[in-house]
């Protein structure tokens, strides 16, 4: 994930875009349950006691682990869990150092508690930041069960190894769980110290890179795992909201329960009061148990004032995208090469097409929900949540507390895909609580999810290209209009364009591209109305989803244009010369890796194959969101399509993607898997549109995300490498559409423009 | 207002209006959380347990309506949680965030039943109805064949604890 | 002239009057105490309860399962509403005074003890066929039940419907007395079958339509008919069952309340089978499926299984050709348990494209079962299916259409998404009585 998205979720907004100090705070070693825990000191906490601090849990909660007498090794991991494995990977990390046996290791998703203080969650970037930490962490560990072992083994520190949970000394051995039952292990490591840990060469890892299971799966196999819809304390009720008909400026005339008041458990209707302008006009339904409360809610009558939205359609958005597109001073130039208008007043040919996304569900299974209550002055709001810090300061407003009363208690998430950086949800079922005076449970049934979605953005787009009389490029123009997540939630994150317009990263990433094509211009531009309709959010991948689709597919015109094999047509931009030859570490190569990948896929997918009749291969490519820290991914698509009904069937997919060295390789492949079809989900199956200013589709009953049945054949390649690690779980979302919509013209010689691709459309355009 | 049933072998009387969905009482009322709620309209599969063996939507069934029954949730599917298909499930490493896996667990039990040496064309069709937005099908397909050649080879052993199935006679 | 002539018509009218008074007047029977339970075999009792199933009695005159046989359900009509009377042996308000006379005259004449005509909603015009001994274990059985003492709501007619005298009318037209006559060339399995479907059984006073007189038209014996808001089926030629039945479907049928190549039993016709017919012989079971299976057109097990399989086979061929909204709404819905390997089908996974509901001219079974379902007491015992009241009309109606059109060779429905609201509306109300 890019860069300043890390430093989005770091806890000290505004902070630079750098891993916390955790290595300042140096190490601890305590007594404590017959074992010993290990773990980082709390900042400016004394390091005189470790026992003490073992004792009252005064340390870094982000992670710690316990070795017990009997050599179990529990990592606590206090940081949500939404499908990533993460705590499996951290605890990898530690493990590999630590020289522990793994199948003595076990993870411990730990609840959070006050004393914690504040947390935060990240999804990929929780590996990336923690790496060197963690390894240092289980090195002091090693280190201090080594010293321990030898003196119960009366030989030097420096004559002993450790391997595999034992410490070994000639032909002389003591495994862990021994030290942990006869040693004194109580000890702190300095800042300074640790920070001189030996570390192991790669070459030494005996757990990082290679295959293993999650730790975390068991538990989702037997219902034991504990997600935000789990949580209950004593004395809780249940609510239902009740959402009003814009997501903006709706107020409350007038509630009518009368007729609710005849369901049995029904306790009342609260008017929501909120200072923090997160929910406004709602009202929540409470009743002493969920189904009382979705049955009062279908019966209460509310009389909404609506906001100015009410009436707001896709088609306005789109339109006003398009309007903002054509006026050129709108936007910020986010690449702005000299000469692009060179370039097109003096082309040989040009080429332009616009592209469309529609609006995108998050649609993750499990519903938003959150459990609050305040007890002895302390507010607690139980949900799963990736994101605390952006929503504790709302909160606070919400409830009118300090933000250090408050406290966000983690649980497993029910998928996130971004839904849950916006913990916007826990605001109503913290005010209801604060009204109530006692535990609200709000549950939002899928379709008051849906409404209440922060989805993703209808886009409209416009390239360009400007050819010489050989048919080589000489200059382009990307210009892509959505709505803004990062406006809307965080604008203080918005970087500078060159033109001194603030923009939003995530909508444009993506689309400064590693292509050799003369002069080039990319304008990202905020599209107001779709800020003011909807909360616009970051989902999957964000604004590559859409911006590589009216790349990529253009790409691909532009090939056909000057009558070139697409895949040739890209490799021959991709040079790896000027700004697009890379940089160490996380870009070395450039551009040649991206061709690399393309080259590969190429041979892998049989490109030039024949195949039966309206059935054809398409390809596209990208080089994941960040130019400086680029994951190169390729994919060919196979598809038929039905010339009867329009119906586009993906057969298969080739994907070829190089994230330098691989961490865990099964997990890679899992993320790849699920991102491409995620991609082939929204080209196919998946998109709604806006409707009286809100959602169309709320439920599986209009909604149609892809099932089984409709999954393809995949064949999926990672390039050995042992250039730096970077991001997975993304970059294929945004190769497959474009490849799908590649494949459908090579097929049948339709252009499809929009996305999601409908049999109507196709069969439209078949008779066109 | 009370109904009465088998829950994962143990006998249970609920106290819950006869319209409440099964699903949440089994969630609020019988505290078994491993059931999901993801649609609440039958057409996601994350609420599904076994009424007497065989697949059933509890966010539409209302739990007057399983009086008399036998029910298996995710909870009880094993006692030790180690089912031929929990098992696999492991193995594949399927679950990503896991919502829906407790449905497509109880899914694929019953489905093995009726086809203990499934087809793709078979699983398509009996599964479809089980969404998982992360999106794992490709190893859910591969944990459902391997458990299914796993149970297959077990023979009899692994019967899924299911209660009894009164109905089996009943396609003579 | 003319002044004699009417007077000449008014004697005549006042004649006809007196002659049909004469002849429409019964008799009180005197009332007698109960008998006592020791007057009746056990082999009697146990004869009495086997047809008090055949009869299917507790389902028209039970309301509360806690009281059976007290009657109270109400029958609405368009005549107005008739209730159920109380058939337990309780002196005050059920048939404890009613002498075995008494009891024998109002099966097969349809007349109270009192004397009162009975209204043919009790379908005396079958039971007339029942035999003496029959009766008479009958009898036994229900002056052996435990006494409920409840009265129930006195019927609301409107006028004339409601003046009791005109019933003797309406027999003069529409019924016949008399006991079941065998017919030779059919076979003694046969003759059983028919004696109890004709008689005690009264099949066709659901499975035939009525005519304005709320009499059974004889001339369409069979043709299906729409009653308490269900679609009872033809069981004549005239069935729309794609698979033939056979001797042996009915057996299963009507024995287990389901077949693998029909369906299952739902609504009033779950009724008829778990709580009726369970207490019925084997033997007798098989009469009735002998007897129905020869009036539909007869088919062979062997061909039963081929048309079943090239039914499914073309159902899913069909159903793969189609895109449209309501073949999602089935996949997602309803296919993990509708769906089946077209050479083996399952009764427990009941293919549509085999079910009688799927292919009837009248959507309502269909659409009453989408959405309330099949609770553990109807179709196979223990297979519970979900309702699916939280679609919407249009996901319904978009999913009949599609199953309609891709599972059977019979013409599109009309009106789909009223029908289904108005059924919902009906079950709606049915909750709202029932609570
Ligand atoms: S929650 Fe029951 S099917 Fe979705
Ligand atoms: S694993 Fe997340 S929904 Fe299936």
């Amino acid at each position: 994930m890019n860069k300043l998205f890390r430093s989005l979720l770091n806890p000290e907004h505004g902070a630079p875009a750098e891993p916390p100090k955790v290595s300042r705070r140096g190490f601890l070693i305590g007594a404590a349950a017959g074992g010993f825990t290990m773990a980082f000191f709390r900042p400016g906490l004394s390091f005189a006691q470790p026992e003490d601090a073992v004792e009252n849990q005064t340390f870094e909660p982000t992670i710690w682990y316990h070795i017990h007498p009997d050599g179990r090794i529990v990592v606590n991991i206090a940081e949500a869990e939404m499908g990533q494995h993460v705590g499996t990977a951290l605890a990898r990390i530690v493990a590999d150092e630590l020289e522990a046996d793994w199948s003595m290791v076990e993870l411990h998703h730990v609840d959070s508690d006050p004393k914690w203080g504040l947390m935060v969650t990240g999804g990929s970037w929780s590996v990336w930041q923690n790496f060197d930490p963690l390894s240092r962490a289980g090195a002091a560990g090693r280190m201090a069960l080594i010293e321990e072992g030898a003196k119960l083994m009366g030989v030097k520190a420096s004559q002993c190894r450790a391997r595999n949970s034992q410490v070994t000394a000639g032909n002389r051995s003591i495994s862990y769980a021994e030290i942990v039952q006869r040693g004194k292990l109580s000890r702190t490591f300095t800042e300074e110290q640790l920070k001189e840990m030996p570390i192991k060469p790669p070459s030494e890892r005996r757990l990082i890179g290679k295959e293993t299971q999650a730790l975390d799966i068991p538990a989702k196999t037997t219902g034991a795992s504990q997600y935000g819809l789990d949580a209950s304390v004593e004395n809780m009720v249940y609510a239902r909201p009740l959402i009003p008909p814009t997501r903006l400026g709706s107020s409350i005339n007038r509630i009518d329960d009368s007729e609710a008041k005849t369901v049995d458990g029904y306790l009342k209707t609260i008017k929501l009061d909120d200072p923090s302008g997160t929910v406004p006009g709602w009202a929540v339904v409470v009743a002493t148990s969920f189904h009382a409360a979705n049955k009062a809610a279908q019966k209460v009558k509310v009389d909404w004032n609506p906001g100015k939205t009410a009436n707001v359609s896709e088609r306005d958005v789109l339109d006003h995208g398009r309007e903002l597109i054509e006026s050129s001073d709108k936007g910020a130039l986010v690449v702005n090469d000299d000469g692009v208008d060179d370039a097109f007043s003096s082309a040989d040919t040009t080429l332009e097409h616009d592209y469309i996304t529609h609006s995108v569900l998050h649609f993750q299974l499990e519903p938003v929900n959150a459990l609050a209550f305040e007890k002895d002055g302390q507010w607690e709001v139980h949900t799963g949540n990736q994101w605390q810090s952006l929503i504790l300061p709302v909160l606070s407003t919400a409830l009118d507390v300090p933000e250090k009363n408050i406290v966000m208690r983690t649980y497993m998430l029910g998928g996130g895909f971004g839904r849950r950086l916006n913990g916007d949800y826990a605001v109503p079922a913290a005010l209801a609580a604060k009204a109530l005076g006692r535990p609200v449970k709000l549950v939002f049934t899928r379709e008051d999810d849906c409404r209440f979605d922060s989805i993703r953005s209808p886009a409209y787009q416009r390239v360009r290209m400007a050819f010489d009389a050989e048919g080589n490029p000489t200059g382009m123009e990307h210009h892509a209009t959505a709505g803004w997540p990062t406006q809307v939630m965080v604008p203080s994150f918005m970087p500078e364009a060159s033109n001194g317009v603030k923009f939003d990263p995530f909508a444009i990433q993506g689309a400064a591209h590693w292509y050799s094509v003369g002069a080039h211009r990319l304008r990202a531009i905020s599209n107001d109305l779709a800020n003011e309709t909807f909360r616009p959010g970051w989902l999957r991948s964000v604004g590559s989803g859409w911006v590589n689709w009216a790349l990529e597919s253009f790409m691909d015109e532009a090939a056909h244009k000057v009558g070139k094999d697409p895949i040739e047509f890209r490799l021959a931009l991709l040079k790896a010369e000027g700004k697009n030859a890379g940089s160490a570490p996380n870009s070395v190569g450039g551009a040649s890796r991206q061709a690399n990948v393309l080259r590969r896929v190429r041979e892998l997918s049989n490109w030039q194959q024949s195949l039966p009749a309206d059935t054809a291969l398409g390809v596209a490519t990208s080089y994941g969101q960040e130019r400086n820290m680029p994951t190169w991914t390729a994919c060919v698509a196979q598809v038929h399509v039905s010339r009867e009904t329009g119906k586009v069937t993906l057969q298969k997919l080739t994907i070829v993607t190089d994230a330098g060295t691989i961490v865990h390789p099964d997990g890679a492949r899992a993320q790849v898997e699920g991102a491409a079809l995620w991609g082939a989900s929204m080209a196919l199956h998946e998109g709604t549109m806006l409707e009286n200013g809100q959602v169309k589709d709320r439920n599986l009953n209009g909604y149609t995300p892809m099932r089984m049945r409709d999954v393809p054949a995949m064949e999926i390649e990672f390039v050995d490498s042992t250039e730096t690690s970077v991001g997975l779980g993304e970059p294929a979302t945004t190769v497959v559409g474009p490849a799908i919509g590649n494949a459908i013209f090579a097929a049948v010689g339709i252009r499809m423009r929009d996305i999601p691709i409908r049999s109507e459309e196709v069969l439209k355009a078949l008779k066109a | 207002m009370s109904t009465t049933f088998t829950l994962n072998g143990q006998p249970v009387t609920l106290e819950v209006a006869d319209d409440t969905p099964l699903l949440w009482s089994l969630r609020d009322d019988a505290n078994l959380t491993g059931t999901k709620f993801g649609c609440g309209i039958g057409m996601c599969g994350a609420c599904t347990v076994l009424i007497n063996g065989r697949a059933t939507r509890s966010c539409i069934t209302p739990t007057k309506q399983v009086d008399g029954t036998a029910v298996t949730t995710i909870e009880g599917l094993d006692p030790e949680g180690e089912h031929p298909l929990q098992q696999a499930w492991v193995k594949t490493q399927t679950p990503q965030c896991g919502y829906c896996q407790s449905g497509q667990i109880m899914q694929a039990a019953a489905m093995l039943k009726d086809f203990p040496d499934p087809t793709d064309e078979q699983i398509n069709q009996v599964m479809s109805g089980n969404l998982c937005r992360c999106m794992a099908y490709v190893r859910i397909r591969e944990a459902i064949k391997l458990a299914a050649a796993d149970m297959r080879g077990a023979g009899q052993g692994n019967e899924p604890n299911d209660g009894t199935d009164t109905t089996e006679g009943a396609a003579s | 002239m003319i002044k004699r002539i009417t007077a000449i018509l008014v004697g005549l009218g006042i004649l006809l009057l007196a002659v049909f008074l004469v002849y429409a007047w019964e008799a009180s029977i005197p009332e007698q105490d109960p008998p006592s339970p020791g007057n009746f075999s056990q082999a009697m009792l146990e004869q009495g309860e086997a047809l008090a199933g055949i009869g299917n009695c507790q389902s028209c005159h039970t309301v509360d399962p806690e009281q059976p046989l007290a009657g109270g359900r109400a029958f609405p009509t368009e005549f107005g509403t008739l209730y159920s009377t109380n058939i337990t042996p309780d002196t005050a308000t059920g048939i404890g005074t009613w002498s075995r006379e008494a009891f024998h005259r109002a099966m097969r004449e349809g007349i109270s003890r009192n004397g009162a005509h009975l209204f043919p909603a009790f379908p005396y015009t079958h039971y007339t066929k029942v035999s003496d001994e029959d009766l008479d274990a009958l009898y036994a059985y229900l002056m052996t039940r435990e006494p409920v003492n409840a009265e129930p709501p006195g019927n609301d007619l409107r006028f004339p419907f409601n003046i009791r005298l005109l019933q003797a009318g309406w027999k003069l037209l529409f019924f016949e007395e008399g006991r079941y006559q065998p017919e030779d060339s059919r076979s003694e399995l046969w003759n059983r079958g028919a004696y109890l479907a004709e008689g005690l059984g009264h099949c066709s006073a659901c499975h035939t339509p009525r005519n304005d007189f709320g009499a059974e038209q004889t001339d369409l014996a069979y043709e299906g008919a729409v009653i308490n808001n269900w679609y009872a089926p033809a069981l004549n030629t005239s069935s729309l069952a794609p698979v033939a039945w056979t001797e042996a479907s009915l057996y299963d049928y009507l024995r287990s309340g389901g077949s693998t190549y029909h369906g299952v039993a739902v609504g009033s016709m779950a009724d008829v089978v778990h709580r009726g017919l369970g207490r019925a012989q084997d033997r007798d079971i098989r009469a009735l499926a002998s007897y129905f299976s020869a009036m539909a057109e007869p088919g062979s097990e062997e061909q039963a299984a081929q048309t079943a399989t090239a039914t499914i086979q073309a159902a899913q061929q069909r159903s793969a050709e189609t895109l449209g909204y309501g073949e999602k709404v089935f996949t997602y819905a309803c296919a993990s348990c509708h769906y089946n390997d077209p050479e083996n089908p399952s009764t427990l996974r009941p293919d549509l494209s085999l079910n009688t509901a799927l292919r009837a001219d009248n959507p309502m079974n269909l659409i009453r079962v989408t959405l309330e379902g099949v609770d553990n007491e109807e179709g196979l015992p223990g297979v519970v299916m979900p309702g699916f009241a939280e679609l919407s009309n249009a996901d319904i109606s978009a999913l009949l259409h599609f199953l309609r059109a891709t599972h059977t060779d019979r013409p599109a429905w009309n009106n789909l998404e009223d029908e289904i609201e108005r059924q919902r509306q009906e079950v709606a109300t049915q909750t709202e009585s029932a609570q």
